[in-house]
């Protein structure tokens, strides 16, 4: 029962050995895009290029799957909203609800909007490895230096902070079996009473974090470490002529889904 | 609550048997077969090393047998009892588990308030609570009068992983459940936890004592069982004859220094010393055997 959120999914394809910097701005450029016209037609667009994508990523798609099933709650949410409370004509009607055509429309394409969203977001994190995305962030973030913005420690944190999260989903199970051998309930009471109970988790969670952190920190003085220093790269970014085909290629999409 | 007080007088040891345990996970992307068709009874009160490499499932049977993951197939008996019969939970709360490095998950501001936290859990009175929580602290070297209101992360490590110990006893386990308790922890501190275990053990206690360490395991335990890759590859008393010797190096265990010091000497495998001072006694008062 592990949600995948921001998982990367190793695999040999042409979207995974794109370069992290188009996959990103491609995948930013989409997002945007996918909000600047109401359209079912337009929505198929996307929605025809993100499932080829898809296919060609090389993802069992169950991958996908997992990374929508927890913002499913939200679609759901999004749909019954609109059903009911988009004013109109009734289309049918449920007790003191009605159905506007209307309603139905948007609900629909509202939740479709969301799915492919999640998607083309998906895509990128399942085919890009964390290290890679936060480069690319990095990289992308240059501009932001003559503003004094630390944007290489910054991706760095973030590197760190995402290589953690594991690591820190273990521990918590372990802390959650270990304070319910010793009797604690952690999903009963009220608000207030659920909170309290968290604490025998939480506590002993961010002791064990600070600790590792404070090693952690000791560690990469002691390989050398200095904030600001001009760093080289292991695997510098290089765009190939294939990645701005890809940028092209998104482009083209956007123009198309603005034109239909 | 009517069983507390006669509890608190002698403890009944409680039997145990796994039958036909399997028990996986999911990881990442594939799954893990952690206990395979896993069988074997302890007898009550007994004190039984479960021997393993890393990653061997021996963690996964303790939690099972404590009831923190229900096995895929095959049942754990507590007394005789299978899940869901009257006076199980009662059962499975009386086993006692204590993970490995448990200092992590001290949570309380004092040590009292944290070895109190399992029976307040459990309902008991107040009164009930402070006395089993002052008997734990006792137990294992940290009064309540010099320990009860230190916050529980100015002690030292050794401390500390007692304190969790005690955590867990003032709920008055019947069977103490042990994964690798001794991991880092300095000799004095070790000794000092070995000191513990060994008085429990011997108030009827029954131990279960998760470990890699053999010579540890040797020392402590009359029984033994050998787990690899989530089979049961031996169970019973220890055996050093060339299959009990198998059953350990196969699986990336060893036979106990002791053990191996006295095949050496070529002295009876019937007198096998348990500690080092058994050891220089029997071979101070000489009489070498053929």
């Amino acid at each position: 029962m592990r949600t995948a959120i921001a998982q990367y999914y190793p695999a040999e394809s042409v979207l995974h050995r794109r370069d992290p910097r188009v996959k990103f701005v491609a995948v930013a450029a989409i997002a945007v895009a996918l909000f600047t016209r109401d359209a079912f037609a337009a929505l198929a667009v996307y929605g025809v290029a993100a499932l080829v994508a898809l296919i060609v990523s090389h993802v069992p798609l169950r991958w996908y799957w997992r990374g929508l099933r927890p913002v499913l709650w939200l679609i759901g949410l999004t749909f019954v909203a609109q059903l009911f409370f988009v004013p109109g004509p009734a289309l049918a009607r449920l007790g003191p609800l009605k159905v506007s055509s209307r309603g139905l429309e948007l609900a629909t394409y509202l939740s479709l909007r969301l799915i492919v969203l999640v998607l083309v977001g998906s895509l990128l994190t399942l085919t890009t490895s964390p290290i890679s995305l936060t480069d690319a962030i990095a990289w992308l973030g240059r501009p932001l230096r003559r503003l004094r913005l630390p944007t290489e420690e910054i991706a760095l944190m973030m590197t760190i902070a995402l290589r953690f999260i594991p690591t820190l989903l273990v521990e918590a199970e372990t802390i959650t079996r270990a304070q319910r051998a010793r009797g604690a309930v952690f999903d009963r009471g009220g608000p207030l009473r659920r909170a309290r109970a968290l604490l025998p988790l939480l506590v002993p969670l961010f002791v064990v974090s600070f600790r590792r952190a404070d090693e952690l920190a000791l560690a990469m003085e002691a390989r050398c470490y200095r904030p600001g220093a001009p760093r080289t790269r292991m695997h510098p970014l290089q765009a190939r002529p294939s990645d701005w085909a890809l940028l092209a290629l998104v482009a083209a999409v956007i123009v198309l889904a603005w034109l239909v | 609550m009517s069983g507390i007080e006669d509890e608190r007088a002698i403890v009944r040891p409680m039997e145990i048997a796994c039958e036909g345990v399997s028990f996986s996970y999911e990881e990442g992307d594939r799954g893990v077969q952690a206990l395979s068709d896993v069988s074997f009874s302890l007898s009550a009160g007994a004190t039984v090393a479960l021997l393993g490499p890393t990653g061997s499932g021996k963690s996964t049977l303790l939690q099972v047998i404590r009831g923190l993951s229900t096995p895929d197939a095959g049942v754990v008996r507590l007394d005789g009892l299978s899940p869901g019969e009257p006076g199980y939970a009662e059962r499975q709360r009386q086993v006692g588990i204590v993970f490995q490095t448990p200092e992590m998950q001290l949570f309380a501001m004092t040590c009292l308030d944290d070895v109190s936290f399992g029976p307040q859990q459990l309902g008991w009175e107040d009164a009930a609570v402070r006395a089993a929580a002052e008997e734990a602290l006792e137990r294992v070297g940290l009064p309540v009068s010099v320990f009860g209101n230190r916050h529980p992360y100015s002690l030292s490590g050794g401390e500390q992983r007692r304190l969790a110990l005690a955590g867990v006893l003032a709920m008055r386990p019947r069977v103490l459940l042990l994964d690798e308790p001794f991991v880092s922890l300095d000799p004095a501190a070790r000794r000092d936890l070995v000191g513990i275990v060994r008085a429990l053990a011997a108030d009827g206690v029954g131990l279960v004592l998760a470990t890699h360490d053999v010579d540890q395991a040797w020392a402590l335990c009359e029984e033994r069982l050998v787990l690899d890759h989530g089979h049961l590859v031996s169970a019973g008393a220890w055996r050093f004859d060339q299959d009990g010797e198998a059953d350990l190096l196969a699986h990336h265990l060893a036979v106990p220094f002791l053990v191996r010091l006295w095949q050496r000497l070529g002295r009876s495998l019937d007198t096998l010393p348990r500690e080092a001072d058994q050891a220089a006694t029997a071979l101070a008062s000489g009489g070498r055997r053929a």
